[in-house]
């Protein structure tokens, strides 16, 4: 660590003198002000010289004196060149105009000088899109979700049919980080799964990273989704929203001081309940819903200084007349501050909060009870980004989070019942890193950098021990803030790229990334009453180690854009539970826990068309995912469940004219690994099934076609709106949800001959078609 | 919490549907299943003895008769248990010792079996009660009955809830409810039983068995996974036999009370 500080020190020093000049600013959208993430500026001149935005819009770069025509670049906006003369710092806020006619967009995209950023960036299996590009694609119930579009690429795989759960190159579910506005989203679904928390409407940009992980970010194994909010225009008021048939969504946005500061604010309701209404087999004030609010809001405070604040709260609801009442959800809060140090040195500052309950009540006066259980983060981020020059970049900081576990509590009035509230749990989770993107010569790019992370789990509270079998041995009582047990370790990371040609490039990437929660769920869908487990004296944190490889090619004038990757995974201290566990109200969840290890695999290809009036990709995924144990199949290696071999997907997208597009999207993957019995045996008259290994078996194939179809009727001055049909599986193909093994009716011919059995399948969704209308008020 | 989870997921996929289908399984080896009960109510002990056999396959199981199955209390006192044909053995006028371990054995083909259970004390029922329930999420409307007893305090109780209906044994699994005292010690219980509906003019049955631990953590597992759940990773249920015997043996106890439904 020390060695490494000094290193960067020396090149901060060796760097420092010569005649360079800074060009710095931002770059936002024209239409709304809004900063763009991403963009690109590049030097003509020059080769392999530029850099990109930051999430905040800002960029700084910095060049020996002279004569340079700098080119502005961002997908879906007119590239901008301005000629400038670098004989002093020079600041250029930059804005890019949005193409007039939506077709022209592709033309200005065609003829974009460079479109390879694919090829030359070191960031490497990020996948990265705009909700917008991805509003045509077809989806359940027509609520589109950046969710379930990610699912669609290479090495990303759905947790199952309508569920938003998804697994990265064979980690878990619970591996992966979702951030919303830096604020971690413990619960990423609604309706169990059917739907994800995040409001496309809100959503600016989506990036996935897979591999070669960068620093500043930390706590999960497998993956980084991170989400960032739209800030609204700067510009002019503007409404717009959907009415489906499952949920209908507004959204208002416009300046707070034109220029200045803007605002947010987007919401979303399902009424799935109101058909619940016209069955007359649900009791009357059934409630089934959810709603989510989005809210952001940007000031900008001179010209170095600008405040955002940020909010999500969403709650799914669930209630049988005032007898039985579930409900869960989310709320996140994020408090920005940027601050433009000097011309090279960019500073955020972020105070984060994030907060995921559920609750049952049962009953009502006297006897009514309830189960509540909670965990809540308070986050302090500092992190600085440092332009060095245009060749090297620094991005450096440090933050604490502050864990608070309530795993669940029992209480009422209801005298059957005794009070039982489960020990709560506090920890401190800190993390320091550095990291260094570099240019060597034309041809290599580098981002390296190292992340330590600690975690203390603290009293008040006891700890337990136990022995091989599970059993509470002893327990240690620890005062307020004593720890029980503290773990750490360093997490290198490292992303290159070896440019080959301006439309090929090798890719390389390694990271070790430390998870200190871990998620019980003894389910196949995601449930808001999954138990999140800190590391303690008995549980470790996951460490997993990645290394990857890529090729990417560009053809055609970059129309295609082809990727091939191959990565392995070694993953430790994996958790499991022992047969039987109880997860849900147990002080002694961890005595049910056993440990082990896991491996991935796979290779990945993606070609994607980008361009022209037919785009889309093809991706396909060849993988394992096995998991080891010592108290589960006999200590032999078996597959995760999520041991996909095959995983295909084809997206289409046809923009026929103006106002009409297509859609299609099939996709195929090998079923999941599963339990099924090897024989049965009889107890108390019943026939049971007896089982041998774990996940010896597969469900069936899973394949789907979807279709889409938008119609964007005639824009007016002040108002568009478009009508969005899709059908869910079109040709209604039975995909095993769940395969169970039971007897069969008794026949009535035969009532005490032998009980046969039978395996059954449950299939959910057979051609779900739906229709949303989508209008806009600028 | 589980039932209630269900019918929620239940609610969101109106469009599900079920069918039957064809899955090729492999064969096991045939496994020996012991299912073993000491009745302290009428003094007996019953054990069952037969090997596993294919999951598809139509044929009786195959039964055991050349065992050796003997029974010692927690004095050492062994007694045989005699064989009484088709996998059976019974031993009668077995007078029971509560608070006592006792000890099942079985010898089979050279290998020896051997389980323990505590038989616990008997815990008295209160009267049923019962209440007319509508038809809910297209469930059927009929009447649940009510378990109604008081937990003795201090002390860790498992129990297994039997229902019968006019006289009818339901002991299918599933309709088998096991109930801790973790969250009730000590205090008087009333808790809906959904597992069997009642006509009006029925009589209702229950029959409360007091069992140890492991017994009811048996039950527990045993009736998810036969249900056609057990999660995400079903496996077999955590016996008290070694040597990988499936099954279990059973010492209880028990109580019995009834209703009619007017």
């Amino acid at each position: 660590m020390k060695y490494f500080i000094t290193l960067i020190l020396f090149l901060l020093v060796s760097y420092s003198y010569g005649q360079k000049f800074t060009l710095s600013g931002s770059i936002r959208d024209g239409e709304n002000g809004e900063d763009l993430f991403g963009a690109v500026i590049k030097v003509k001149e020059l080769s392999n010289v530029g850099t990109i935005t930051n999430a905040y819009g800002f960029y700084s770069l910095t060049l020996d004196s002279g004569q340079y025509t700098i080119v502005y670049r961002s997908t879906g906006f007119e590239t901008q060149e301005i000629v400038i003369d670098l004989n002093d710092n020079i600041e250029k806020n930059i804005e890019l105009a949005i193409p007039a006619d939506v077709l022209q967009v592709e033309e200005v995209t065609a003829n974009a000088e460079r479109e390879n950023d694919n090829i030359t960036s070191s960031e490497m299996n990020v996948t990265r899109f705009d909700p917008k590009s991805i509003e045509t694609i077809p989806v359940l119930f027509g609520e589109k979700d950046i969710m379930k579009t990610l699912q669609l690429m290479p090495g990303v795989k759905t947790a199952g049919e309508g569920n938003a759960g998804f697994f990265v190159r064979g980690g878990g579910a619970d591996q992966n980080l979702i951030l919303l506005d830096e604020a971690p989203v413990y619960n990423a679904s609604h309706l169990l799964g059917f739907f994800s928390v995040f409001n496309s409407d809100a959503i600016k940009d989506v990036a996935l990273y897979k591999s070669g992980i960068p620093a500043e970010y930390g706590g999960r194994a497998s993956s980084v989704m991170d989400v960032k909010m739209r800030e609204g225009s700067t510009k002019k008021y503007s409404a717009s929203g959907g009415l489906g048939l499952i949920s209908s969504r507004l959204t208002i946005e416009g300046p707070i001081v034109k220029n200045k500061g803007s605002f947010i604010v987007s919401g979303r309701r399902s009424y799935a309940d109101l058909f619940l209404g016209l069955s007359d087999q649900a009791p009357p004030d059934t409630k089934l819903f959810f709603y989510d609010l989005n809210l952001k809001a940007n000031y900008r405070i001179g010209k170095k200084d600008r405040i955002f604040l940020s909010g999500y709260f969403g709650r799914d609801k669930f209630a049988l007349g005032d007898q039985f009442g579930f409900s869960w959800g989310n709320g996140t809060g994020t408090l920005r501050w940027n601050h433009i140090v000097n011309k090279k040195l960019f500073s955020n500052t972020s105070v984060v909060y994030s907060n995921f309950n559920y609750e049952f009540s049962i009953g009502t006066g006297d006897d009514a009870f309830g189960v509540r259980s909670s965990i809540q983060d308070w986050n302090l981020k500092q992190d600085f980004q440092f332009f060095l020059n245009s060749n090297n970049t620094f991005k450096f900081g440090v933050n604490g989070i502050y864990h608070t576990f309530k795993p669940g509590a029992l209480t009422g009035s209801n005298e059957t019942f005794n009070e039982l509230i489960l020990d709560t749990r506090y920890a401190l989770e800190v993390g320091v890193y550095v990291q260094h993107e570099i240019k060597i010569g034309s041809r290599f790019n580098m981002m390296y950098g190292l992340r330590y992370s600690g975690f203390d789990l603290m009293g008040e509270g006891n700890a337990y021990e136990y022995d091989e079998d599970g059993h509470q041995t002893s327990e240690t009582q620890y005062s307020s803030g004593e720890t029980i047990k503290y773990h750490h370790g360093l997490e290198p990371r490292l992303s290159a790229s070896f440019i080959l040609s301006e439309s090929n490039s090798i890719k390389f990437g390694y990271n070790r990334n430390l998870q200190y929660l871990h998620q019980l769920s003894n389910s196949t869908t995601s449930s808001p009453t999954d138990v999140w487990v800190p590391s303690s004296n008995n549980v470790r944190p996951i460490i997993a180690d990645q290394v990857a490889l890529g090729y990417y090619q560009n053809l055609n004038k970059n129309m295609f854009r082809i990727s091939a990757e191959i990565y392995y995974k070694w993953m430790d201290n994996m958790i499991d539970y022992r047969n039987g566990a109880s997860l849900i109200l147990n002080n002694d969840v961890e005595g049910e826990l056993v440990y082990g290890t896991g491996s991935a695999y796979g290779f990945e290809l993606q070609v994607e068309k980008k361009k022209g009036k037919i785009t889309g990709w093809i991706s396909y995924t060849l993988s394992r995912s096995l998991r080891s144990f010592d108290q589960i199949n006999n200590g032999e290696e078996f597959s995760a469940r999520q041991d996909r071999i095959h995983d295909l997907a084809v997206v289409v997208m046809y923009r026929l004219n103006k106002a009409i597009a297509f859609s299609a999207s099939w996709i195929y993957y090998t079923g999941d690994a599963v339990t099924f019995p090897s024989g049965k045996y009889e107890i108390n008259g019943t026939q049971v099934p007896y089982y041998t290994e774990r996940n010896g078996y597969r469900m069936p194939d899973y394949h789907r076609l979807d279709f889409g179809f938008t119609w964007y009727m005639k824009d007016r001055k002040h108002f568009e709106h478009s009508l969005n049909f899709s059908i869910y599986n079109l040709y209604a193909r039975e995909n095993a949800y769940t395969i169970t093994f039971e007897e069969n009716p008794v026949d009535p011919d035969y009532p005490d001959g032998p009980q046969e059995t039978q395996a059954i399948q449950t299939t959910l969704f057979k051609f779900v078609p739906s229709l949303t209308y989508n209008f806009k008020i600028k | 919490m589980k039932k209630i989870l269900f019918a929620l997921s239940l609610l969101a996929i109106a469009y599900s549907c079920q069918k039957e289908i064809d899955i090729d399984l492999n064969e096991a080896n045939p496994i020996i299943v012991i299912e073993a009960n000491y009745t302290a109510e009428d003094s007996i002990v019953r054990v069952g003895i037969s090997l596993t056999s294919n999951y598809f396959g139509t044929d009786q199981p195959t039964t055991i008769d050349a065992a050796v199955v003997t029974i010692t209390d927690a004095l050492g006192n062994a007694q045989n248990v005699p064989n009484i044909g088709d996998g059976n053995f019974e031993l009668l006028n077995y007078l029971p010792l509560f608070n006592t371990t006792y000890t099942l054995n079985v010898v089979y083909n050279g290998v020896s079996y051997t389980a323990e259970s505590d038989l616990p004390s008997p815990v008295s029922l209160d009267e049923i009660t019962y209440d007319f329930f509508p038809s809910f999420f297209g469930l059927d409307s009929g009447y649940i009955s009510n378990l109604n007893f008081v937990d003795p305090a201090d002390t860790i109780n498992n129990y297994l809830v039997i229902l019968t209906r006019n006289g009818e044994e339901l002991n299918k699994l599933t309709q088998i409810t096991p109930q801790d005292d973790l969250l009730t010690d000590g205090n008087p219980v009333a808790r809906p039983l959904f597992s069997q509906f009642f006509d009006f003019g029925d009589t209702i049955g229950m029959e409360l068995q007091s069992v140890d631990q492991q017994v009811f953590n048996y039950y527990s597992e045993l009736i998810s996974i036969a249900g056609g759940g057990g999660g995400a990773a079903p496996a077999n249920p955590t016996t008290n036999w070694d040597n990988d015997a499936l099954g279990f043996f059973s010492a209880y106890s028990n109580s019995r009370t009834e209703a009619v439904v007017q």
